[in-house]
């Protein structure tokens, strides 16, 4: 996003660190991720649908944002405050099913949809979290992971009448939006260039309003306090804080942001699968989030383009997909830690160096 | 703003894309977000007549070849089933575009692609997994493009497909599924059924079982916990009692249990004189070769509701003397049955099974239809389909209906035979007992069974 | 059927299913308990078992997409079940050293978050491997003839002869393992590790030879539960997973680093898998989640525990 920086020759280094300096001023604003947010969901699916090798399509991009939308919640535990869950399919799928049964019982309304997904998803990392959280390192691993597969199979044995178990569940029905913009419509003109119609917008809008909110939080004292519980818990607690009800409140924000992320996903396919409920799926966002890059907000997003990107449209191509995903994250865990968004900043701050380096 | 009512969210976004092609070029003025005039953005339609019907699902077709999604399980339990349907496809394609098979046989096909389109197809693996099956399917129509995909095994499967063609606009021609659902509560009218289902599996075995092993029996069933044993234990546990059996327990299992010992303990522990085993594909291989192992055909008679070839030939001796029902059969003596089975054998060099018939059949039956049709426009396609009766199948005289888009036809009840008498090269495990015929011995009318709550949904072109 | 033969049917039938999430969730606790070392990768030895022993034992079929590319056909040593089972533990003891050497070792220092992570990302390559090489489908790993059938244990019921075979395969190796960690110097020094943590990380014994061998151990008897398990379990490559997690369960109900927890807790989930299955069917996959949840939550430690990592 340094383009304009980075192509300043050598001659105006002067003026090069100047503007460097203005440029770093703006992007430590809070606006400036939500405005690259905002530039991101126009630009991304021209490029993404038109891309030289394999082509995206649309669908694509919606899912994109919406697994974004789960992994920088996630981001928001592990990368901020060091606790890696494997069991946050509960909180995709119990949300993803809410939606479904609220849509399919009570209301088609999108906005109500999400919002009921939501504090489902609130309300089960409230219970899950109380539990878990009592126990630190590889027993919160695995307490995660064992509540996630208990839901996943009373999803699918006990309570199959309800859920349609191996079945799915199918009877979810989507009103249109706010009762009158069928999401199906299009916009004509520039608007239809820029923002394709209102389904879009629905996706589109809640991945800017879920990367400002994770901003909001990064940058609030409570962001910087699940950084200090990552970087040294005994510290914090020296501090007097409560380290767990922190912990408890990062595992909670990080379900909200994933029971969003789920019923937008039952939006958009119009069916809810078992398999949401599945360890695969909390292996998938583990895998999404570390790739891109942990402890970062467009990490997560970094992620998930490429790990979409890959399974469905390299997958085509390459049968193999799964192994060369795996080779990547157990490189990245191994040798770059940061992900690929951390090898691109990276690359960046080199260039930098360099054009600063002239200026001696 | 644009309007468009009829046209799936897909077709907009797909203009959109193009959209934002140009748009990149320089936004260019005013373009339509959707709908538009059909071929508007099509480019030169072959034979088809583009301008004939508006833009629907993934019609009209871009270039001078017709996708196909063939989407079936080529990892997990019903795996050995979607290998032999995968391979009648990849036949059926080659046959319309080359000739052979039924499409000598059958005046509607003309061997030089379908309707002036070469043939083209695209494989995907569903893992037996209705979720896995349907993004697989996405796959297909959103980046393939297909205008037609098929596949099945596992109703789950087949049932989560055909909801995503109806919302899609896009046929899904089912394959394997014989769950009452797929054609009743959950039927669209995007999907259409060849194969027959639960119900009228319980229609041909009542008679045939319940006087073979005598009246007042009391049966055990075990099924796999999805929509195809729910309905498929609810239709025996329906057509047994009403023969006057009686049931003791009908016990659900996870599909893809690997291990039955502990549920055929509990089922021999329960004193029935019948055991009803109602799994499919590698899971009713693993449960009836278990009981067998166990010794349970000691003490009750063992009834496997759903039978096929690779099934039997997973399971070997131990389905000796047991009783099943199946859809067809490669020895049947008929010349459909032959052209078929002959073309797969020179082609793989083994005998189709049926769900391999139920491949090729509905891939037939779709590239027929669309020539009579005269177009790919899919609600034209279904119109063809519905109500279409034929007898060059195989298994003789056959009607899709159009109620409810559940086939009307024969059933095979069969019995296993002993390892000696199996014979691997032929596909012969098991003898024909009797081919229960419609309508005297199976079908039922459109508004009893699992018609009665079948609605099929929109054409798309209202 | 009597009272007596129900409650034979019902131990039977419980340690057949315990007998493989004991094998691989002792090398687990033994890991985990010792080297404070979380090994998700545990579950590829189990796999190396399956797949190797198969190729051992009868012939394995390569039939994924890269072999196909390479025109690699079948592999088969034909040597029949008990070759593959007495092989197999060597080779796995092997993969196992290599894998403490190269993969566990540079991770001991750094968070379990990390060696999570890692070890995950090692389970998955090998999966994956599995599959491009091998293929996805199941294959069928035949019981061997003289296990075939059923014995009638006469009032007691009749069982499949398979099941009981297990059990005696798997009590032959647990009881091996006990007395040799009980009895030897190699056992001490693991006996040591588990007991005081701190000592051991403050002389740096984690590398030296005791606590390598225990590694490979651990890894020759989740390969010991790939051949045992092979004919009971699907051959396919997400069955690595499949024992892992329940494994996993094991050992958090049982206690880590103990040889007689891993029994314990892996009799106790075989036991509220089997009671559940034949008394609420839909709800025996529940249950042993539900167990390992409460009992983490009561005695963290686990049942036979003395020790909790990294509290």
């Amino acid at each position: 996003m340094s383009e304009q920086t980075e192509a300043a020759t050598p001659g105006e280094s002067a003026d090069a660190s100047g503007l460097l300096d203005r440029w770093d001023g703006l992007r430590e604003r809070e606006s400036f991720s939500i405005a690259g947010a905002i530039a991101f969901v126009v630009v991304f699916p021209m490029i993404f649908t038109n891309l030289p090798a394999y082509n995206g399509y649309m669908s694509l991009v919606e899912l994109i944002y919406i697994w974004a939308i789960f992994a920088i919640g996630f981001d928001l535990l592990l990368g901020y405050t060091g606790l890696l869950s494997f069991g946050h399919a509960v909180f995709w799928g119990g949300s993803a099913y809410a939606a479904g049964l609220f849509s399919a019982n009570v209301s088609g309304e999108p906005l109500l949809i999400v919002l009921v997904a939501m504090v489902t998803a609130i309300v089960l990392a409230l219970i899950i979290g109380i539990l878990s959280l009592r126990r630190g390192g590889i027993y919160f691993a695995i307490l995660t992971l064992a509540f996630g597969q208990m839901m996943y199979f009373i999803a699918l044995g006990p309570l199959g009448g309800i859920t349609g178990g191996e079945d799915g569940f199918t009877g979810v029905t989507v009103d249109p939006l706010l009762g009158a913009l069928e999401l199906g419509t299009g916009f004509a003109g520039v608007l239809g260039t820029l923002l394709h119609d209102i389904g879009y917008v629905l996706f589109a809008g809640f991945f800017v309003l879920a990367v400002a909110a994770a901003v909001r939080i990064v940058r609030s004292p409570y962001g910087a306090i699940f950084q200090a519980i990552a970087e040294n818990e005994q510290r914090v607690r020296f501090l007097g804080l409560n380290v767990w009800r922190y912990k408890l409140a990062a595992f909670v924000i990080s379900g909200a942001f994933a029971g969003v992320a789920g019923g937008l996903h039952t939006i958009h396919a119009q069916y809810v699968a078992v398999g949401s409920l599945f360890w695969i799926t909390s292996g998938d966002i583990v895998i999404i989030t570390v790739l891109g890059g942990i402890g970062s907000i467009f990490g997560p997003v970094t992620g998930t383009i490429a790990f979409l990107y890959v399974e469905n449209i390299v997958s085509g191509e390459i049968a193999f997909w799964l192994l060369v995903l795996g080779a990547l994250f157990v490189t990245v865990v191994w040798l770059f830690p940061a992900g690929i968004w951390g090898i691109v900043t990276g690359i960046r701050s080199t260039v930098r160096e360099q054009l600063l380096g002239d200026d001696s | 703003m644009a309007e468009n009512d009829t046209q799936s969210r897909r077709d907009v976004l797909k203009t959109a894309g193009a959209a934002g092609t140009v748009g990149l070029a320089g936004l260019a003025g005013c373009l339509e977000g959707g709908n538009g005039n059909g071929n508007g953005n099509g480019n030169g339609n072959g034979g088809d007549g583009g301008s004939e019907y508006p833009a629907l699902g993934n019609y009209p077709i871009e270039g001078d070849a017709a996708t196909l999604g063939f989407n079936v399980p080529q990892t997990g339990p019903y795996q050995e089933e979607g290998a032999d349907e995968l391979r009648a496809y990849e036949l059926a394609a080659d046959h319309l575009n080359n000739g052979g098979g039924w499409v000598d046989l059958w005046d509607d096909l003309s061997g030089d692609g379908v309707n002036g389109y070469e043939i083209d197809y695209e494989t995907g693996d569903t893992a037996t997994d209705a979720d896995t099956a349907r993004e697989s399917a996405s796959r297909m129509i959103e980046r393939d493009n297909a205008i037609m995909y098929s596949g099945g095994s596992s109703s789950a499967t087949a049932i989560a497909q055909q909801g995503l063609a109806q919302q899609e606009n896009v046929l899904f021609m089912c394959c394997l599924t014989h769950s009452n659902d797929t054609t009743g509560g959950d039927c669209v009218r995007y999907g259409f059924r060849e194969m027959f289902n639960a119900y009228m599996t319980g229609q041909a075995l009542a008679p045939i079982v319940t006087e073979e092993y005598g009246d007042d029996l009391e049966f055990y069933q075990l099924y796999a916990d999805y929509t195809w044993g729910q309905t498929q234990q609810a239709s025996m546990r329906q057509f047994f009692e009403e023969a006057g059996w009686s049931e003791v327990d009908s016990v659900p299992t996870p599909l893809g249990t690997d291990d039955y010992s502990t549920f055929l303990q509990e089922a021999v522990d329960s004193g029935a004189d019948v055991l009803f085993l109602n799994h499919y594909g590698l899971d009713g291989s693993n449960s009836v070769s278990q009981a067998v192992d166990q010794g349970i055909n000691e003490d009750m008679e063992i009834v496997v509701p759903l039978y096929n070839v690779p099934m039997a030939a997973g399971a070997g001796g131990s389905i000796e003397g047991v009783f099943g029902t199946d859809g067809w059969d490669a020895n049947l003596d008929n010349e459909p049955t032959r052209v078929f089975a002959e073309a797969f054998e020179e082609e793989y060099g083994s005998t189709p099974s049926s769900p391999a018939r139920l491949a090729y059949s509905a891939t037939m039956q779709y590239a027929a239809a669309v020539e009579r049709a005269g177009t790919f426009y899919p609600p034209e396609v279904i119109r063809e389909l519905e109500g279409y009766e034929w007898d060059n199948g195989g298994i003789g005289e056959e009607i899709m209906r159009e109620c409810d888009h559940q086939t009307m036809r024969d059933i095979l009840v069969v019995r296993g035979l002993s390892e000696e008498e199996q014979d691997a090269e032929s596909g012969r495990y098991w003898e024909v007992v009797e081919q229960a015929s419609y309508p005297d011995a199976v079908g039922y009318e459109c508004d009893s069974g699992p018609a009665a709550e079948c609605e099929l949904g929109e054409y798309g072109d209202e | 059927m009597s009272v007596v033969g129900s409650v034979v049917g019902f131990m039977i039938q419980t340690l057949a299913v315990s007998s493989i999430y004991i094998l691989v969730a002792i090398g687990l606790s033994i890991t985990l308990g010792t080297l404070k070392f979380v090994n998700f990768a545990h579950a590829a030895m189990y796999l190396a078992g399956v797949y190797i022993g198969l190729g051992i034992a009868l012939e394995l079929q390569f039939s994924g997409d890269i072999a196909r590319s390479i025109g690699l056909g079948n592999v088969g040593l034909d040597l029949g079940f008990l070759a593959a089972l007495a092989i197999i533990p060597i080779i796995t003891f092997g993969l196992g050293l290599l894998m403490e050497r190269f993969v566990a070792r540079p991770f001991y220092d750094r968070p379990d978050t990390d060696q999570i992570l890692v070890t995950f990302g090692i389970l998955l390559i090998v999966q994956e491997l599995i599959r491009a090489f091998v293929g996805g489908r199941s294959l069928t790993f035949s019981r061997p003839a003289w296990a075939e059938g059923a014995i009638s244990l006469g009032p007691l019921g009749t069982y499949a002869s398979w099941r009981l075979a297990i059990i005696g395969i798997t009590s032959v190796l647990v009881l091996a393992v006990y007395l040799y960690i009980e009895y030897t110097d190699v056992g001490l020094a693991v006996r040591a590790g588990t007991e005081d943590t701190e000592m051991v990380n403050l002389l740096g014994v984690r590398a030296t030879r005791p606590f390598l061998v225990i590694f490979g151990v651990g890894s020759g008897l989740a390969g010991a539960a790939g051949v045992v398990g092979g004919p009971v379990f699907s051959v396919v490559p997400e069955v690595g997973v499949g024992v892992l997690v329940p494994a996993f369960l094991v050992v958090v109900v049982g206690g880590v680093g103990s040889i007689v927890g891993s029994v314990v807790g892996g009799l106790l989930i075989g036991a509220v898998e089997v009671g559940l299955v034949m008394n609420a069917p839909t709800w025996s996959s529940v249950g042993i989640y539900a167990l390992a949840a409460v009992v983490l939550l009561v005695r963290p430690a686990g049942l036979m525990g003395a020790v909790e990592v990294d509290e």
